[in-house]
């Protein structure tokens, strides 16, 4: 009993994660048909920065995150400045390739930016870890978990009481009648990267606390957070926390009881699987894009 | 501020110079140089330690250089970065044959897996190798492998000095955590090989290296009431194994350890709390201050700790520079020996007549059968005190 709430509090804490990186993928996705794989690195970028600023220039934690949340949103605009403006690049699979291009070198700068060198963050709730029915967490999972559920609430807001949230669920279903109506396709898109990258830098200074950060830090977490958002359906706010929570839980299991060595495998056969069975995902439409 | 622009520079010109080869291409050698090749990954996700082993290896370079040479020949060096990409590796190592006239390569791209690509290749040459790379496959068996060699500890050796240590502390329940590389595999082999003999318990519950949460593992570990919990990794992931340890076990007197990939100044502290009293296996090099004075080791490791720290602006080296800085000295020692003739043949014989050659790392006494040279004797077991290595109680 005790290892089963000990793998259920494992697969939150990290599913915490996944889900609002899940998240990033689904406003993208959304606004812009296209699947962004520099979320991970937005990821990496927050939680690194993050803890740069904090370990190495003493800056104190709550202003390094919010550093580091700023930074990680102008890189979200130079990214959209790179694949729409400079790049021109219109189609979804067009962007989603460029993508891929953009992550390597993110990567790449973080990694002469930082040296190579590793980077910790404590958690803004100490490090004394809660005993909760036999089992022990850090506290950090709770504020995780929280801060998953913030976001997913205020993006369900965001998307169907706010004029910007609607517009930009119209461009995602018909971006040239939206373009008609005057709303420049440019102008959805920035804000869809800006939240995305906002997102990413979230999860990344919840993720710091739990590990060490590194410029390798973001890339796996990207492909998992995208099989979250797969899981749940791309697009959907509610299936990114489930499919994020679940793949988590999934993982911790299979570490917990079976062989740890394929924990790792699990993100990836869940995302086999959803895309054979069910590639609209547990939450997902015929139109992934409605929310 | 000023440093990290500097390292940035540094960085960048680094990776400009490894996309063209450092050196001109052309025969290379000549009458007054000696072509060292060199492969280590810094850039990749093995960087962080692929950069202190090119930091290693060109203090040696540099410092060789300035004091005459080898017989007067000074050493040419050419340096590749393979990024931890295997079959990058194996074009920049013929590249660094055929083209750049490289006669004697030091430093297996930082990844055993590159190490045991490239063995086959500079064999097949008749070049001698010198790897820093850790699989005892890279060298055995040494019949197979007559020109290779490395100045790494293969894990048997740790493995038995722990083992030493366990008795000593009456440990007979141990748990194990090795991550899913080969680095912790082999590990998991010879240690489950070699406990039961010695009546001691083994509990294994392997992570994957990029696991941001072992508290399952641990705690299903913890299912068995081991007496110690090991670790066995390079990876940042060891970081939170120890956070995870002490969290999961909060209210148990138990003994936490990491294997010898894991002995970083960095890592600890970025453990915090969490890595207060980490036991760990490693070379002395870490404790070389608290060594007695009749260590024969000592002079060698002042010597290379204060000069790396001195180049490097004030950075510690770990033992990963100190495994590439001994690889290359053991090079140079051996051309010395043959009155710099890089004959494959000749170099091989060297190594394996140099006798007892003091490392940085540990003492190296290479012969015909044993291409690696350290034992359990060069392996020191320390502590983190909260702020620096020392010897363990």
């Amino acid at each position: 009993m005790d290892l089963f709430i000990q793998v259920l509090l494992s697969g939150l804490s990290v599913g915490a994660i996944y889900a609002i990186v899940a998240l990033g993928f689904g406003v993208i996705f959304n606004a812009t048909g296209a699947i962004n794989f520099v979320q991970g690195e937005y990821v990496m970028v927050g939680g690194l920065s993050a803890a740069m600023l904090y370990e190495a220039w003493d800056v104190p934690i709550f202003v390094a995150i919010l550093v580091a949340i700023a930074v990680t949103t102008v890189l979200g605009l130079l990214t959209e400045m790179g694949l729409l403006g400079f790049g021109r690049l219109r189609t979804p699979a067009a962007i989603t390739i460029a993508t891929i291009a953009i992550a390597v070198i993110v990567k790449g700068a973080a990694m002469l930016i930082s040296v190579r060198d590793t980077y910790a963050l404590p958690s803004v709730l100490g490090s004394e870890s809660l005993q909760i029915l036999g089992a022990s967490t850090s506290r950090q999972t709770i504020l995780n978990l929280v801060l998953a559920v913030l976001v997913v609430i205020a993006l369900t807001l965001f998307f169907r009481r706010t004029k910007l949230g609607t517009t930009l669920r119209a461009a995602a279903g018909d971006s040239e009648t939206l373009q008609t109506f005057g709303v420049s396709y440019r102008t959805t898109a920035r804000w869809a990267f800006v939240i995305a990258a906002a997102l990413g830098a979230v999860a990344g200074a919840g993720l710091a606390p739990l590990t060490v950060m590194s410029f390798d830090s973001g890339t796996l977490l990207g492909l998992k957070g995208f099989a979250a958002a797969m899981l749940g359906g791309l697009g959907n706010p509610q299936g990114a926390l489930a499919g994020g929570l679940l793949l988590g839980v999934a993982e911790a299991v299979v570490a917990g009881y079976g062989t740890s060595a394929y924990a790792d495998v699990v993100a990836f056969v869940v995302l086999l699987a959803i895309l054979t069975f069910k590639p609209t995902g547990m939450f997902g439409t015929a139109r992934a894009v409605r929310t | 501020m000023r440093k990290k622009i500097l390292a940035l520079l540094a960085g960048s010109a680094l990776l400009a110079s490894s996309a063209c080869g450092l050196g001109s291409s052309g025969a290379g050698g000549g009458d007054d140089t000696i072509t060292i090749g060199t492969l280590f990954s810094v850039s990749g996700a093995g960087a962080k330690l692929g950069d202190k082993m090119r930091k290693g290896a060109e203090l040696a370079v540099e410092k060789v250089n300035s004091q005459g040479g080898i017989d007067g020949k000074k050493i040419k060096w050419v340096f590749y970065d393979p990024a931890g990409d295997t079959s990058t590796a194996v074009q920049q190592t013929n590249r660094m044959l055929d083209s750049d006239g490289v006669e004697l390569v030091v430093g297996g791209g930082g990844s055993s897996g590159i190490a045991l690509a490239m063995d086959p290749i500079t064999s097949g040459k008749g070049i001698t190798f010198i790897a820093t790379e850790g699989a005892r496959q890279i060298v055995e068996p040494a019949a197979e492998h007559r020109l290779t060699f490395k100045t790494t500890f293969n894990d048997t050796v740790m493995i038995e000095k722990l083992i030493e240590y366990w008795k000593a502390k009456d440990v007979t329940r141990v748990a194990f955590m090795p991550d899913t590389s080969s680095f912790g595999q082999s590990a998991q082999e010879e240690l489950e090989r070699l406990a039961p003999e010695a009546g001691i318990k083994v509990f294994t519950a392997a992570f994957d290296p990029a696991a941001n949460d072992l508290t399952p593992q641990v705690k299903r570990l913890a299912g068995n009431d081991p007496q110690a919990y090991l670790a066995w990794t390079i990876q940042p992931s060891g970081v939170t194994f120890l956070k995870n340890v002490r969290s999961v076990l909060a209210d148990r007197d138990v003994m936490v350890m990491h294997g010898f990939g894991f002995v970083d100044d960095r890592y600890m502290q970025q453990a915090g709390a969490a890595a207060e009293g980490t036991i760990l296996v490693s070379p002395k090099l870490p404790i070389w201050d608290k060594t007695e004075d009749s260590d024969q080791q000592k002079a060698a490791m002042e010597d290379f700790a204060t000069s790396y720290a001195e180049k490097y602006a004030g950075e510690q080296p770990n033992v990963y520079a100190g495994q590439a800085y001994d690889a290359m000295m053991v090079a140079v020692e051996a051309l010395r020996a043959t009155g710099g003739d890089p004959d494959g043949e000749k170099v091989a014989k060297a190594i394996e007549g140099l006798g007892s050659h003091v490392g940085v790392t540990g003492v190296f006494k290479f012969t015909p059968d044993d291409h690696s040279g350290l034992t359990a004797d060069d392996v020191a077991v320390v502590q983190w005190d909260g702020s620096r290595f020392v010897p363990a109680e």
